[in-house]
């Protein structure tokens, strides 16, 4: 851009008052007003919360926690809600270690196909899984059918299963992120000193994926717990707090007990939070430098070999089946029932029109995501101001929030006036935006990293004022970011059911949703078919993401989202 | 190489090849190594240097050819079973552990009793000069420290031969001359056979016993430091070792009985001793001329042998010596002039007159076909 045109537009501004005063502050100006947004959509809901836990019809109370704590019920839920996530987070780490490990060190064959597969859960909405256990181990399940088995899906085992199944990508990325790192040249000094495969594993493998190990547990448990769709499909009568909080809402209406129920969900994420910044405080392993080596393979012992190989293709071939079954039970009314090849699943009207709705909702939640995000970013880099740090964590905790928190925290904070926005398509997708805020910026902050600040400055230096250096240079710069902020945006709040889930209203049904619906009152081939058409929808955004990203060179330091 | 062989060879490979898919990286290398003997690897980034050591460390298959420890095949045995170690370039030592367990690793791996582990690793870290460190950990070391504790962890379980690749790499100009002299002595002392590998000729001359010279996974040359320097047996392993000016000339005569050749080039006839045996009059040759065997002088009128004269286009004194570039006709040769504060300071755009020894270095010129 001509250095010209810039003073030029200077000139143009100067003389002015309020024009000199915006140039100025622009930065400002403009972190004020996320900061508000941030305030009202994100931190109001979740006091909204916080409240109504502790306040009763006549003022303050501490009833409705004295109730929590004296219903064996509730602590059973509690209880349930721990075990799994403790349960589900050490299932996932052992397989995602054995797959990181086979996709890092294995042979050089099977490593991209593993790969692929241990990703593949990333495309689908988390509650697929849910819905292909009932097709397999549902009490019409094609498995239940074939041995007749007098099985009981619904329940504790069922929800195991299904949740780790839906985190195996998320346990996979963070430990295959962490061998990755590893220098290899350690196992091999271990190994020409003469160890063994399972020696280098215990003397120098783990004990360096240690820190790595202890982040990807705590992310893992954090999630897990707050993982509302496999719980709320296949909890039958098990108590979990999830989808307690949801009948306790939409059940009883009991707002105060609902809101007693997310407090609780929520401790344990705060507490572990602050476990993990104390434990991981200066427990980085630095080595030294020299050219990253990617691993040969190792010849590897059998007391190794065997069960690595039996985790990965357990837990690869589940994925696999699952998918294949949806697929499958998408063109059957219910599968292994009715064997008639049908599609009027994909026809299904109330389907297609919960579809078009979640198209529309998630894209004004990726629009607004995405200019909150690139504008959120620009002031978390280039602000100097008091806060700052503050609306970063706040702008990224949307995503670690559980989703049913939020949902109830909208529900509380939206449904009176003057901010009324209840039973509207708005409330929606402003909950997407603010819970998914951390996506667009993510992007915005990797793009900006590489836009050096020289070129703002010198834009700056030439005469123009922050607006135009904004609008001529910062804005074409960030406009790949803006498009990779909107398709995550987009991709993960269409899939999206934790929080959506309290705020439809009746006339307004989203596709996610609608699966739920469907799989809790058994038209397996409706759910399954929407379902597919949410896969193929998120697919096609990888496509256009993948072609932006090469078109523009985005580049890496986009993290996957994971919901 | 003659058989004067005293001592028997520790590790043979005999005509090693590698791909990696269809990317030959060794294209046949074979060689002997004697016990006690240090032999570098010296070559270009990418010339299969690393790729060989791990080969002989068992990291790497094998695609062709053999290797021979010790008389025995050890083609298909792994690391934790061959009687070699090797020392990677970022020393891989274990950042939980300290110092002291560091270079026992190996040992309580293998078994030893602890008042035994204790003692070696006394002794090793004493070898390394770091008995004070013991109990530090790793990342609160220096890198020649660290080095060390590598250097001190691959020897101590005795192997029968050491693998170094690039170990000096990491270190900054004056703790690799320090460096390289200890590994040396320490490797003289305990006789181990070793096997080096780093891209500096200068650091390859000094340290090894015999020099190979690789490119594009070949071996070009084999020979002492002395040997490679004064008689490169191509350009590129001239131009390698160090930096050279060349002399294009032809032979015009050759006394039989004194071996006083005269080569004939644009510059004039140079008067030069032969001491191969392979060229004969007629042949094409390059003058191998290293910068520090010329002569400069201010002697411009008088006609001598072996003397031309040039202009001096840049002079830059550097202590110990001055590099100078002169320019003859269109050649630009680069000469060293040592302690040029006892010799002349000359001036730029001076003439100055250029000695070129009576003994040097010619190559033949492959006939272009
Ligand atoms: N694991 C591998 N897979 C495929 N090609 C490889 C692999 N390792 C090395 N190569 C190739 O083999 C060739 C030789 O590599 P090598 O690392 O042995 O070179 P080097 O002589 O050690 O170089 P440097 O001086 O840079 O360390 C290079 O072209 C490299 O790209
Ligand atoms: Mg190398």
């Amino acid at each position: 851009m001509a250095p010209a045109e810039l003073s030029l537009k200077l000139k143009a501004g100067s003389g002015n008052r309020v024009k000199d005063f915006l140039n100025a502050n622009l930065v400002n100006i403009l972190a004020a007003l996320l900061f508000f947004l941030l305030a009202l959509f994100l931190l109001y809901p979740i006091i909204a919360v916080l409240v109504k836990s502790i306040r009763g019809p006549s003022g303050f109370t501490l009833e409705y926690y004295r109730t929590f704590f004296a219903k064996n019920y509730y602590y059973r839920s509690l209880f349930n809600t721990l075990l799994l996530g403790a349960i589900n987070t050490v299932v996932c780490l052992v397989i995602g270690f054995c797959l990181a490990y086979m996709t890092t060190r294995g042979p050089y064959p099977l490593r991209k196909p593993l790969k692929v597969i241990s990703l593949v859960p990333l495309i689908a909405p988390p509650y697929l899984f849910a819905l292909s256990l009932i097709i397999l181990f549902g009490r019409n399940g094609l498995v239940t059918r074939m041995f007749d088995l007098h099985w009981q899906l619904y329940g504790f085992a069922g929800v195991v299963i299904s949740q780790t199944l839906a985190f195996i990508p998320l346990a996979y990325m963070m430990l295959e992120n962490t061998l990755m790192s590893l220098n290899p040249n350690l196992e091999e000094s271990a190994y020409d000193m003469g160890a063994s495969e399972a020696t280098i594993l215990r003397t120098i493998t783990i004990p360096l994926m240690a820190p790595g190990l202890l982040k990807a547990a705590l992310l893992i448990f954090v999630m897990t717990i707050a993982e509302f769709g496999n719980a709320a499909i296949l909890a039958g009568r098990t108590p979990f707090l999830a989808p307690d909080t949801y009948t306790m809402i939409t059940g009883e209406s009991d707002f105060n007990m609902g809101s007693v129920l997310s407090v609780v969900l929520i401790a344990p994420c705060i507490i572990i939070f602050f476990v993990h910044n104390y434990l991981l405080e200066g427990k980085k392993f630095t080595t030294i430098g020299g050219k990253p080596v990617a691993s040969e393979p190792r010849k590897i012992t059998p007391v190794i070999k065997v069960p690595l190989i039996i985790v990965t293709t357990a837990a690869t071939g589940a994925i696999l089946i699952c998918f294949a079954v949806v697929l499958a039970a998408s063109f059957y009314k219910i599968l292994g029932v009715t064997d008639k090849f049908i599609l009027a699943n994909y026809l299904d009207f109330t389907s297609n029109q919960a579809i078009a709705n979640s198209i529309r909702v998630s894209f004004i939640a990726a629009a607004i995501g995405a200019v909150i995000g690139v504008l959120l970013a620009y002031v978390i880099v280039r602000g100097k101001f008091f806060g700052r740090s503050f609306i970063e964590m706040a702008s990224l905790s949307g995503f670690a929030l559980p989703g049913t928190v939020l949902g109830i925290g909208y529900l509380l904070a939206f449904s009176a006036e003057p901010l009324k926005l209840t039973g509207g398509i708005m409330i929606l997708a402003l909950n997407c935006v603010f819970r998914f805020l951390a996506v667009g910026v993510e992007a915005g902050i990797s793009k900006l990293h590489q836009i050096n600040i020289e070129i703002e400055e010198a834009s700056a230096d030439l005469g123009a004022s922050f607006l135009t250096t904004f609008y001529r240079i910062v804005l074409p710069i960030m406009f790949p970011a803006f498009i990779a902020g909107f398709i995550y945006t987009f991709m993960t709040a269409i899939v999206s059911l934790s929080a959506v889930v309290f705020l439809v209203s009746p006339g307004f049904q989203l596709a996610a949703v609608k699966i739920f619906d469907a799989a809790v009152y058994g038209e397996i081939g409706i759910a399954s078919a929407t379902t597919i058409k949410l896969i193929l929808i998120v697919m096609l955004c990888l496509a256009v993401l993948n072609y932006v990203t090469k078109k523009t060179r985005l580049g890496s330091g986009l993290k996957q989202p994971v919901a | 190489m003659s058989g004067e062989a005293v001592a028997r060879p520790m590790l043979i490979l005999k005509d090693v090849h590698k791909f990696y898919g269809a990317n030959e990286v060794l294209k046949g290398i074979s060689l002997d190594v004697k016990e006690g003997e240090l032999v570098t690897f010296v070559g270009p980034s990418g010339c299969g240097k690393t790729t060989l050591l791990r080969l002989i460390g068992g990291f790497t298959e094998i695609s062709a050819g053999d290797i021979i420890l010790d008389g025995k095949r050890i083609n298909d045995l792994p690391p934790n079973l061959r009687d070699t170690r090797i020392c990677f370039q970022n020393y891989a030592l274990v950042p939980h552990m300290t110092v002291a367990e560091n270079i026992g690793y190996g040992l309580r791996i293998n078994g030893w009793p602890k008042g035994k582990i204790r003692a070696r690793v006394n002794d090793l870290l004493e070898m390394v000069e770091l008995q004070a460190f013991g109990d530090r950990m790793i990342d609160r070391l220096s890198g020649g420290q660290q080095q060390r504790v590598a250097f001190a962890r691959a020897i101590s379980l005795e192997p029968k031969v050491l693998l170094l690749d690039e170990p000096l790499s990491n270190l900054d100009a004056n703790l690799r001359l320090i460096m390289r002299e200890e590994i040396r002595k320490l490797q003289r002392r305990l006789n181990i056979t070793t096997v080096f590998v780093t891209h500096d000729q200068f650091e390859a001359m000094a340290i090894s016993d015999r020099l190979v010279v690789m490119r594009d996974g070949l071996i070009e040359q084999v020979g002492s430091p002395i040997e490679i320097y004064e008689r490169p047996a191509n350009r590129f392993i001239a131009s390698f070792v160090g930096y050279v000016n060349f002399i294009d000339g032809r032979i015009s005569l050759i006394d039989e009985a004194t071996r006083n050749t005269f080569v004939e080039t644009e510059y004039g006839r140079f008067e030069i001793a032969l001491e191969q045996a392979d060229i004969a009059a007629g042949d094409e040759v390059l003058i191998v001329v290293r910068p520090e065997a010329v002569t400069l002088s201010l002697d411009v009128g008088i006609k001598r042998p072996n003397v031309v004269c040039g202009t001096l286009k840049s002079y830059m004194y550097a202590g110990s010596l001055a590099k100078c570039t002169v320019e003859i006709g269109t050649m630009k040769m680069i000469i060293d002039q040592y302690n040029p504060s006892e010799a002349h300071h000359f001036k730029q755009a001076e003439q100055v007159a250029v000695e070129i020894p009576h003994r040097v270095h010619l190559l033949k010129k492959k006939k272009q076909a």
